[in-house]
């Protein structure tokens, strides 16, 4: 489970002071699948950074498991990411020298799994993602579409305890959108996968299960299907 | 994989990764050749003056180079046990004395040097060096006559020279000597001066029966500092000097200090381009893959792993240019080593005045290359320290906003 308490997030630059979030409260249980919305500004990227601790808050804290993640040291929440957090991506960002099936074993790679593991793994995960003929295809040969399946594949394929996404639909077509919920959404249902999204897609908030709306860095509603 | 993606980011702007390779291999080329003509030089001054001639290391009377005179001299027994140091290859005896040389109405002070001659043509083939006419021996006496004497004074072969000067104690020394070769001592200002007989006949002339002035030592090895400290504990330096080249010619060593000086001069400024030619690809390169690094962190690739492929893809350019200079460098190096510059013209007269032969052959030594290729390497690396320094402060949610 994800614990949110009383995140608040101060930008100062030194001249000018942001307040991009306002005391958030929040917890997120496995299984879930949820968006945050609000618009532009709101701090819904804010929000979902700090909870894959690639940012800290200014004030509160996340806890995620047992694990409160700013008792973390630099090279420990890394690690932690590696091994419990998924991530996805607006411009996908693939390693563009690496085909699909290498990006997705990338993680495996750091976790140091042996290569029957990986090859069984990657090949499951891009079968999930709908990519078992494009496994030697660099990213530049790829569709957007394509892409961010491959980005999918590899936030899943560190077996995290949820997957954090931001905007992962946001460069996609309707037909690529629609797959990649698809997908998404049968991962999250037969294997148990917890997703959160930032997005002010509609299409993925017509299909996510809670919708949590970010508004001038506080929740205004939060909205169980 | 960390090397696959090291190794495939190298081709992601082949032009870039050219230029890289192309500096790197100019640098070695360029450094390799320089140092190897550089240090041929040195080697061939050392070769004609030192190895072939004046020895690495010579035994006198005490006092006798600062005052080259023949009341100097020593009993040849005094110094025959150093043929048994492990140290010596040999030992071989002189006598440097200097006469007036007549010929007709012409005269010239000239360095005498009376020598074993069998052995020096056993040790340092003296024999090759003669030019035209034969070389002495215990039955065929006579004179070798340095080939720009023969020049001045307009000698031929069978000439008699006539000499007069002054002998041991005093005594008067005098005789004549038929030429019966002429020789090149490689080096022009020894060639204008200098005459050679045996031993017996130097000895003979200037009244120093088995007495010399100098006890030249042939080494087993290059290491002469050690083998002049092996020949001072033999000898008893109360009454005896023992001499390295470098304290016989403070000159060429002083040369070679200030050439070598600046030669590194220039290499320190080719460096410095080479270094900020590099510098300038790894800024490039680290700022160009900021996001991705920033996207590397956060999918957890801990940083020293991130640092690691940057480094390897440096190191991957540089071992890649470092190996192909020195192939472009080994032939050119090896060309002018079997066939040596020849100054000529201004350069020429330069180089002969100074008394070396005009001749520049580049030196083979492996050491030059692996030193170059060393400094380049490191080069390489310390330019890195800015790749290590950026990854090392990169927070991943700065570096991914684009």
């Amino acid at each position: 489970m994800i614990t949110v308490s009383e995140i608040t997030k101060v930008y100062d630059d030194g001249k000018v002071k942001v307040q991009a979030l306002r005391g958030i409260d929040l917890e997120i249980k496995k299984g879930e699948f949820t968006a945050i919305v609000g618009p532009s500004g709101s701090g819904k990227t804010t929000l979902l950074n700090i909870i894959g601790g690639l940012d800290t808050p200014t004030n509160g804290q996340v806890t995620i498991g047992e694990t409160n993640i700013a008792s973390l040291s630099e090279n420990e929440l890394i690690d932690f990411r590696l091994n419990h957090i998924g991530f996805v991506f607006q411009s996908y960002n693939l390693i563009p020298v690496l085909t699909a099936k290498e990006n997705v074993e990338f993680l495996m790679l750091l976790q140091k799994k042996n290569e029957t593991e990986r090859n069984e793994r990657t090949i499951k995960l891009l079968k999930a993602v709908g990519l078992e003929d494009q496994i030697n295809k660099k990213p530049s040969k790829m569709s957007g579409g394509q892409q961010q399946r491959v980005a999918v594949a590899r936030a899943l394929a560190s077996k995290p305890d949820f997957v954090l996404a931001d905007e992962p639909t946001a460069n996609l077509d309707s037909t690529s959108t629609a797959n990649l919920l698809d997908i998404m959404l049968q991962l999250n249902e037969e294997e148990n996968i917890t997703f959160v999204f930032s997005t002010h897609d509609q299409r993925v908030i017509n299909r996510a299960k809670r919708v949590i709306t970010v508004e001038d860095g506080k929740i205004l509603s939060d909205e169980r299907k | 994989m960390l090397l696959k993606l090291a190794w495939r980011n190298i081709f992601r702007n082949k032009r870039r990764s050219l230029i890289t390779v192309s500096s790197i291999i100019f640098a070695v080329v360029f450094a390799v050749f320089m140092r190897s003509l550089q240090f041929g030089a040195y080697g061939n001054m050392l070769k004609n003056i030192v190895g072939s001639y004046m020895g690495y290391i010579q035994v006198h009377q005490n006092g006798f180079w600062d005052e080259k005179t023949l009341d100097n001299s020593f009993s040849i027994t005094e110094v025959e046990h150093l043929s048994k140091l492990k140290e010596v290859s040999y030992v071989s005896h002189r006598i440097e004395g200097f006469v007036l040389a007549s010929i007709g109405d012409q005269s010239k002070p000239v360095a005498l040097l009376g020598l074993n001659a069998e052995q020096e043509k056993e040790q340092i083939k003296l024999d090759a060096k003669v030019i035209e006419g034969e070389y002495i021996s215990s039955i065929n006496k006579g004179l070798l006559v340095g080939k720009g004497l023969k020049d001045i004074m307009k000698l031929k072969l069978g000439d008699t020279l006539v000499f007069l000067g002054q002998g041991y104690q005093g005594s008067i020394a005098s005789g004549n000597y038929p030429i019966i070769g002429f020789i090149d001592l490689k080096t022009p200002e020894l060639n204008k001066r200098t005459v050679i007989l045996n031993l017996d006949q130097a000895q003979e002339l200037f009244a120093l029966p088995d007495m010399v002035t100098t006890a030249v030592i042939g080494l087993e090895n290059d290491n002469w500092r050690e083998a002049q400290a092996s020949i001072i504990s033999a000898l008893d330096t109360s009454k005896i000097e023992v001499m390295n080249w470098q304290e016989m010619l403070p000159e060429l060593k002083q040369l070679i200090t200030v050439d070598k000086a600046g030669g590194s001069f220039v290499l320190l400024i080719l460096y410095s381009i080479i270094t900020f030619s590099l510098f300038g690809t790894v800024l490039m390169l680290t700022e160009e893959r900021s996001f991705e690094y920033g996207v590397l962190i956060a999918i957890g690739m801990a940083k020293q792993k991130v640092i690691l492929v940057a480094l390897l893809e440096t190191i991957f350019m540089a071992v890649v240019g470092i190996i192909l200079g020195l192939i472009v460098a080994f032939p050119i190096v090896l060309y002018f080593n079997i066939n040596p510059i020849n100054l000529s013209g201004q350069m020429q007269e330069v180089v002969e005045k100074f008394g070396f032969e005009a001749l520049i052959p580049t030196s083979l030594d492996p050491s030059i290359a692996l030193t170059h290729a060393g400094i380049i390497f490191g080069i390489v690396l310390i330019v890195n320290i800015y790749t290590i320094v950026r990854i090392k402060n990169l927070k991943p949610v700065n570096a991914m906003r684009r």
